[in-house]
């Protein structure tokens, strides 16, 4: 099993970190960083838990990619949204629209839609759909998740008056 | 859980790329978004000793318009960002549809053009862990000697699942294909082969480095059904291209996806079009007539009376679609 160092930017903190070919990035993420929030689903891309976001904002299944492909990149977790003590609109979002029940998909629902708030600062109902289409919710479903999505830019608005 | 043992080799060029290949010969894996590849690595579905990473590979990363009015796309593209580009958008339209219909906008942030045309065939025997598939014998894909699908049958009838290669037949692209010291083009219809387990007209060390879409007039259209539209493979799906205009068309292509281990080109119903026009008795006609092409149809994730079905109507949608554009 052949190691190498790599370098990666999580949450904007840069390290080196010793990586082994078999480890996809959720291994790196959660087994060496301890960021646990990523969670460990299906592990065949089918259930989007294990979503974070890449350095385009772009929300990437880091069960399905090994750890190697990842040097000299940049990635956001669950853990990144918050700023200072300040949680970000959409976990605002989250909790004031009743998004989450058992809350084991939620980080990879939030990091999804992290990612359509990125490239659509205020969603269609298309754009929406097409963005979160890859995570699975089986408890409050996706309803709420929609309603916290499309008033995202209200709170965002709120929180900086 | 760790992924089977394997060498990962990042090459810095093509060139080095191609010289892995050849080395690795059947023991060596190609890989770019890994949506595919990783995840039968962990089904323990095929275990390469080494895996060689196409994804940063500048060569093949190009959309570049070509003087004739055609496309030359860079096999290691990302999906997503081919369903974003002004120009396919504008003159493939079918084509960006076809890719904004395939798996998840997740899968597609990561896996690329060339992927999805070399996609594994897929069958519910293999497509589950090794544990699981430990309590049937081995199939052909798993070093045994039957199909569970067809007992009787001498090869296997995994499912061709991708959707990039069905639209791309009816847009008559050519597959750049190179190994060391060659380079040679295929149109992609001839890529395909009617045995899940040697699916492709590839060689070891060959990689598709390009897609070359000629430029296309003609009325296009892409249409699918999957279980769940957002995220799933396609339980069947039809491309259908022909000239014309309203109810005269001409020069009419149908292609079926996703029904057989190598897309369908349905002669006799798109023959039936060009002599009949798009009428409403022409396209009922052509709808009969799919069922005499398929071939054997297999049980494979859905009953195979069912995936008839689906084929007719989903040609019968297709050639409605186009008689409105």
């Amino acid at each position: 099993m052949a190691r190498e160092i790599i370098t990666l930017t999580v949450n904007g903190d840069t390290r080196e970190i010793l990586v082994s070919d078999r480890q996809t990035l959720l291994d790196v993420i959660r087994d060496q960083l301890s960021l646990t929030g990523t969670k460990r689903g299906c592990t065949t891309g089918a259930c989007g838990v294990c979503t974070v976001n890449n350095a385009q904002g772009e929300a990437v299944l880091s069960c399905l990619t090994p750890a190697l492909e990842w040097d000299g990149e940049s990635i956001v977790t669950i853990e990144g949204l918050e700023q200072n003590g300040e949680l970000d609109a959409i976990q605002t979002a989250f909790i004031e629209y009743g998004a989450v029940q058992c809350g084991f998909c939620t980080p990879g629902v939030i990091m999804s839609a992290k990612a359509v708030i990125n490239a659509h600062p205020e969603p269609t109902e298309e754009q929406i759909n097409a963005g979160m289409a890859g995570v699975l919710c089986r408890c409050t479903g996706h309803i709420k998740v929609k309603d916290a999505l499309r008033n995202d830019h209200l709170i965002r608005a709120r929180s900086e008056t | 859980m760790l992924l089977p043992a394997h060498a990962y080799v990042r090459p810095g060029s093509l060139d080095d790329c191609l010289i892995a290949l050849r080395e690795a010969g059947d023991a060596g894996q190609i890989v770019a978004g890994g949506t595919d590849v990783i995840f039968n690595m962990r089904l323990k579905l095929f275990r390469p000793e080494t895996v060689i990473s196409v994804r940063k590979l500048r060569e093949l990363q190009d959309i570049e318009p070509l003087p004739d009015g055609g496309v030359r796309i860079g096999a290691a593209c990302r999906l997503h960002d081919l369903t974003e580009h002004p120009l396919l958008n504008g003159r493939w339209p079918a084509f960006t549809d076809a890719i904004r219909q395939l798996a998840s906008r997740h899968v597609r942030n990561m896996g690329t053009l060339g992927g999805n045309i070399c996609l594994k065939t897929r069958c519910w025997y293999t497509n589950n862990s090794a544990q699981w598939r430990a309590g049937r014998a081995g199939c052909f894909k798993t070093d045994g000697q039957l199909c569970h699908v067809i007992k009787s049958s001498d090869k296997c009838h995994a499912i061709n699942n991708a959707d990039t290669p069905v639209i791309l037949i009816a847009l008559g692209a050519t597959l750049t294909i190179r190994k060391v010291g060659a380079e040679r083009q295929l149109p992609i219809v001839d890529l395909y082969h009617d045995d899940g387990l040697h699916n492709l007209a590839l060689d070891v060390d060959e990689l598709v480095t390009h897609v070359t879409i000629p430029p296309v007039d003609d009325r296009t259209v892409y249409v699918k059904q999957a279980a769940r539209k957002g995220i799933d493979f396609a339980i069947g799906s039809v491309a259908a291209r022909c000239n014309g205009a309203g109810e005269w068309a001409g020069k009419v292509t149908l292609v079926l996806g996703s029904v057989s281990t190598a897309p369908i080109v349905l002669k006799e119903p798109a023959a039936i079009i060009e002599s009949s026009g798009l009428t409403d008795e022409a396209i009922e006609r052509a709808c009969d007539a799919v069922r005499d092409e398929l071939g054997e149809v297999t049980n494979l994730y859905s009953r195979a009376g069912y995936k008839k079905q689906v084929a007719r109507v989903l040609v019968r949608r297709a050639l409605q679609r186009l008689r409105e554009m």
